[in-house]
């Protein structure tokens, strides 16, 4: 019996220990050190380059897709895949860590300061991508240090677009809206002659975070007080909104396609939305402007600078290969003739200013949007790998505030009990 | 080699291929999770290593979140409303499809298992858009028969909201279980019962009632573990925000930067789910105990 039993448990262990030594080799070996060599210029590009970018709208064969592809250099392939932009960084890192990154990721600009923090990334001169003649503001998620870890290849903005036959028939003068009042009293009047009045997107997270910092700028608030009363102040405008029933309720679950679709309804007034959506205003079954979003007292607010970045993830094992790989496909992304196709490919502005003067001079539906764009500001470019915390919080307030549907009280306790980690 | 010899070996053969996807699947993820929740880890360090050991401290920084009880009274709420009326919903349905008698009772019964059928993301986007405060159908029903709008994902009524959907999801699962379970009992216990006097809402909760009792621990049990670690139908729905947050729509965002948060909270999320994996183990134990008393 005994003899067995211990035979028996002898077998066990012997296959717990095959079992836990199978288990260990998960664990890698290969990850790369953060900051560890590789020069493009002593590299050569490699028969296949991956390629990842946040656009799983624009799928295999799409005009996106072929322009991409289109920039593998001689002897070589590009392999794209695409994921939401939360994923990207999320399989971003993991890939990192396994050793497997991609050569060239486009990422979200907001991003930026934290990958860089992570050390995923590898720098700019590391990798061969050239900074030169890009916008400082646009360039600004992408340095930390003063030292630049990638480059944007175009910019998108926010600005308030209006249905010019809801707004004639109500008798408003787009141009009189100059400041909060003015806009207030535009909707006021427009959904006195039976419209509704503005659509946004409020959705919880970043994307929501993006479109509420235009009045949370615009009231002049910082992001390093989201307490502040300038700060309620904005969340109290939204808040009034909903609560006079002038923007939809939906506000704080719609993501920004959701509010384009409300807005392209027609019965809606006014619409945050980018500059992305710019050719679909021109092709809307009513006629449609743009005006930039206005400060609370009056002036254009600034609006943070959308778009991502062209980036090189760390390498451990053949570096200067994988970096050459990415200095290759992004300068021909962003350099040259492709730059202008790159962003009009994508509905962005250039982050050139020459490149964006030629996109404006070859289709007028951009002029509005050049102010904009040049005179955004980056959400990183204050606190760093900070600001997705406080992103995080301020995205909590503006969900209060939505809820409070015009309660004052309530904003004010939403902004000022932002900050718990649940 | 000897006859024991290879006989130890072949025993090795059967067993290591059980042993290694134990460990593989369910031994290493689980000491995984917990030496995370154990050590402080942030993007860099969960890449390159050396994350700080701090032993119970984020334990303690989450138990102590006033947040956190919010949270915990949000997904026992969820929990338990949802079961009930999962249950409640699912048994008066089969004991009426049970009884049976009628055209179209098989056709019927069929159709209420669609839920199940649906993928979560179609019924979920169904449910927030009948939902919807502006322009959903719910709202246009309450208007005709003379109630006000409700604003239903809003952050005060998510959580009702969660539920309704959720209780129309798990319906169908209790419905079949306990169907079966009706099957099982023999029809001459009923008959005896009816002869003797007895009518049918005393034949229910005398005979049928208690007769399905280990059916109805099995259904109860697998869903409430299936409800607590519910997030899909409500991250679709509200993506966890206002008192629509649970356990685990909070680990799930925490894990994963999404939802208000963009940055992955690796240790807490650890902590969050560890917590949810003591919590369904204690009520699988429970469940255990419970069946052998019963057994005995």
């Amino acid at each position: 019996m005994t003899t067995t039993t211990q035979r028996r448990c002898r077998a066990i262990a012997l296959a717990l220990t095959a079992g836990v030594s199978l288990a260990a080799c998960g664990s890698s070996e290969a990850t790369p050190e953060p900051g560890a060599g590789g020069d493009a210029a002593q590299g050569s590009t490699t028969a296949t380059i991956t390629f990842w970018d946040p656009y799983p709208q624009h799928t295999d064969g799409s005009e996106w897709d072929e322009h991409v592809k289109a920039c593998a250099p001689e002897g070589s392939t590009i392999k794209r895949s695409s994921a939401p932009q939360t994923d990207l960084f999320n399989q971003l890192t993991t890939a990192v860590k396994e050793g497997t990154a991609p050569d060239i990721v486009v990422l979200d600009n907001p991003m930026m300061p934290e990958a860089v923090s992570a050390h995923l990334l590898a720098t700019a001169d590391q990798a061969g991508i050239s900074t030169t003649g890009v916008d400082e503001n646009l360039l600004g998620p992408g340095v930390v240090d003063a030292v630049a870890y990638g480059v944007p290849f175009g910019s998108n903005a926010l600005g308030l677009y209006y249905n010019a036959d809801l707004l004639e028939s109500a008798g408003v003068d787009p141009a009189s809206i100059t400041d909060w009042a003015s806009l207030n009293a535009a909707i006021e009047q427009v959904v006195a002659d039976g419209g509704k009045g503005i659509t946004f997107s409020g959705v919880t997270g970043e994307e929501g975070v993006f479109q509420f910092l235009p009045w949370f700028w615009g009231a002049g608030a910082d992001l390093s007080d989201l307490s502040s009363a300038e700060a309620v102040s904005a969340g109290r405008l939204l808040s009034g909104w909903i609560g006079k029933g002038w923007a939809p309720k939906s506000a704080a679950t719609d993501n920004q396609s959701a509010a384009w679709d409300l807005f392209l309804t027609g019965e809606y007034a006014f619409a945050e939305n980018g500059s992305w959506f710019a050719s679909a205003a021109a092709e809307a079954d009513f006629a449609t402007g743009v005006i930039p979003i206005p400060a609370e007292d009056g002036g254009v607010a600034p609006v943070p600078t959308g778009g991502e970045f062209a980036v090189a993830p760390v390498h451990a094992d053949d570096a200067s290969d994988h970096y050459a790989n990415a200095a290759a496909v992004i300068a021909c992304l962003t350099e040259g003739d492709a730059a202008l196709a790159t962003n009009e490919t994508l509905g962005y502005l250039s982050a050139k200013p020459d490149v964006r003067g030629e996109q404006v001079a070859a289709n007028p539906l951009w002029e509005p949007w050049v102010g904009p764009v040049e005179g955004a500001q980056g959400r990183t470019t204050e606190l760093g790998s900070e600001y997705v915390d406080v992103s995080a919080s301020l995205s909590k307030a503006e969900q209060g505030a939505l809820n409070a549907a015009g309660d004052d009280a309530a904003v004010e306790s939403a902004f000022k009990e932002a900050g718990s980690v649940f | 080699m000897t006859r024991s010899r290879r006989g130890a070996w072949a025993a090795v053969g059967f067993v290591a291929p059980l042993i290694v996807f134990l460990v593989l699947f369910y031994a290493y993820p689980l000491t995984q999770n917990v030496l995370m929740s154990l050590h402080r880890y942030d993007r860099n360090t969960f890449v390159y290593g050396g994350a700080p050991f701090v032993g119970l401290d984020i334990y303690r920084e989450i138990v102590t979140d006033p947040r956190f009880w919010k949270v915990v009274e949000q997904t026992a709420v969820f929990t338990v409303v949802s079961l009930f009326f999962q249950y409640a919903i699912g048994l008066a349905l089969a004991v009426f499809f049970h009884r049976g008698g009628f055209r179209l009772s098989s056709v019927l019964r069929a159709m209420f298992l669609i839920p199940w059928l649906l993928p979560v993301i179609v019924s979920g986007t169904t449910w927030q858009w009948m939902m919807n405060p502006d322009s959903g159908v719910l709202n246009a029903l309450l208007d005709t028969v003379g109630l006000g709008p409700v604003w239903w994902l809003s952050s005060g009524h998510a959580l009702m909201s969660v539920v309704i959907a959720n209780i129309w999801l798990g319906v169908p699962f209790n419905l079949v279980i306990l169907y079966s379970g009706l099957q099982n009992i023999p029809a001459d216990l009923h008959e005896a019962a009816a002869l003797d006097g007895a009518g049918p809402w005393q034949q229910f909760w005398r005979i049928t009632f208690p007769l399905l009792r280990p059916v109805s621990l099995v259904t109860l049990l697998l869903g409430l573990v299936y409800t607590l670690k519910v997030v899909d139908i409500i991250w679709i729905m509200t993506f966890g925000t206002g008192t629509s947050q649970t356990l685990a729509t909070t680990s799930y965002g925490m894990a994963f930067g999404k939802g208000s948060s963009a940055v992955i909270r690796y240790s807490e999320a650890s902590v969050v789910s560890t917590i949810l994996l003591l919590v369904a183990l204690t009520f699988g134990l429970l469940f255990v105990a419970v069946q052998r008393r019963q057994e005995s």
